[in-house]
């Protein structure tokens, strides 16, 4: 079956929204992050937290002085990922990930997790529709 | 004069007799439940098929929340997103706002002069102050809001619905007892349920001030009445009534929200505490810890 690609992108935007939306309920408010901007990083996966009442990818992101800078990337809930396509394997170390985040307020090295993109072009939202019915 | 042993006898006499009155006593504030019979069990296969799991999903309604909004909003859902019941705890303190967001589009509760004057006086909590977010789970009726699926069980005498947010877990005594006089104020209160027709019918009383997702100032003579009926055989509707006669003037309804049966799916393990980086401080100030990655459990 084939869906019109603007259909689809709509679709995984609601489902992206009702799942933001959804997440805010379940654990807390998101105060802490900036949701009117958006910040793209650029890295690979040290380490991915399949946890509750978050999940956290932790991504090292090379910086201006030639080091390595950390960021964390709250995520939605092992419960509410698995039911859409996730696994705890979905992201293992090394993987190489260009990451749109809502930064934190305060400017420290995190965030929360928007979408990312692989080098193959694979988009990893974190809402996405049921995928086990 | 008797002998010792009619002595002795005498006294276990007493002693059960004692011991009876006592239980005769605590069986007026506990049931003593029987153990089912068959027909208890067949009783049960004869009512609407309400078991298994259960999810609200996008758009869910009323209480579900959020799934209409656009992204950027959605994302601030703790301060404006959905039903305003459906927010995790502002009413923490006791405090709230009067009039509220409403549920579902409804113009919010009603309140008296004396609970509009202290929703006045107690500015609602802005929504970084959610307790939740330190892992303190809502109370009714917040629990029966939340993103994540619900499990049912039915037994004779009880309901029991599991709610993988939290790991909470509501009992529904469907036995014919009545509701507790003046039970002792907690998180869930105290439930009692019956059948009107194909609809379970739940009471519940006994609300301690804790977060539970009302944004408005309740006494602790709140009563949360819902509704739960099938209209088709994989989806459910609850319809939410809070009444309080000291806080309101009328009956505050919280809408009516959907559930979707996923026939294949179990409840999945979600201890809160297993690795929580956000969290709210003693001024209500959000925050999250980014320190340390390696000290996160997996």
């Amino acid at each position: 079956m084939t869906m019109n690609k603007s259909v689809r992108r709509v679709i995984l935007l609601a489902s992206l929204a009702a799942g933001i939306a959804g997440l805010a309920m379940a654990h807390h408010s998101y105060a802490a992050f900036d949701v009117t901007t958006e910040k793209v990083i650029v890295g690979s996966i040290k380490k991915f937290d399949w946890s509750n009442p978050h999940t956290w990818a932790w991504i090292d992101v090379p910086n201006e002085q030639g080091g390595v800078d950390t960021w964390g990337v709250e995520g939605m809930s092992p419960n509410y990922l698995a039911r859409r396509g996730w696994s705890r394997t979905t992201l293992k170390p090394g993987d190489k990930l260009t990451v749109t985040i809502r930064p934190m307020k305060d400017g420290s090295k995190g965030g929360m997790w928007v979408t990312a993109k692989r080098p193959t072009g694979e988009i990893l939202l974190m809402g996405g529709t049921i995928t086990d019915p | 004069m008797h002998s010792p042993r009619q002595i002795v006898f005498g006294f276990l006499i007493a002693s059960l007799a004692l011991a009876t009155s006592a239980n005769a006593q605590s069986a007026g504030q506990r049931v003593v439940r029987k153990a089912p019979t068959a027909a208890d069990w067949d009783a049960i296969a004869k009512l609407p098929d309400f078991t298994g799991v259960w999810e609200a999903g996008g758009g869910g309604g009323g209480g579900g929340g959020g799934g209409r909004a656009a992204a950027p909003a959605a994302a601030q859902a703790g301060t404006r997103g959905g039903a305003a019941p459906a927010t995790g705890a502002p009413a923490a303190r006791g405090g709230g706002r009067a009039g509220g967001r409403g549920g579902a589009g409804r113009g919010g509760p009603s309140l008296t002069p004396e609970y509009a004057a202290k929703a006045k006086a107690t500015p609602p909590p802005a929504a970084e102050e959610n307790l939740t977010a330190n892992c303190l789970p809502p109370g009714l009726p917040g629990i029966m809001t939340q993103p994540y699926p619900y499990e049912f069980l039915l037994t004779p005498g009880q309901v029991t619905i599991i709610s993988e947010a939290y790991t909470e877990v509501r009992h529904i005594y469907t036995d014919g007892r009545p509701l507790p006089e003046d039970p002792d104020p907690n998180f869930y209160g105290t439930s009692v349920g019956h059948w009107d027709g194909n609809t379970l019918v739940v009471d519940t009383v006994g609300f301690a001030q804790v977060p539970r997702g009302l944004n408005f100032p309740y006494s602790d003579k709140l009563k949360v009445t819902e509704r739960f009926q099938l209209t088709d055989p994989d989806t459910m509707s609850i319809e939410t009534t809070i009444t309080d006669p000291l806080a309101l003037t009328a009956p505050y309804s919280m809408g009516t929200r959907t559930l979707r049966r996923h026939r294949n799916w179990t409840i999945a393990e979600y201890i809160c505490e297993e690795n929580n980086r956000n969290g709210v401080d003693e001024n209500g100030k959000a925050h999250i810890n980014l320190a340390n990655p390696e000290a996160s459990p997996k």
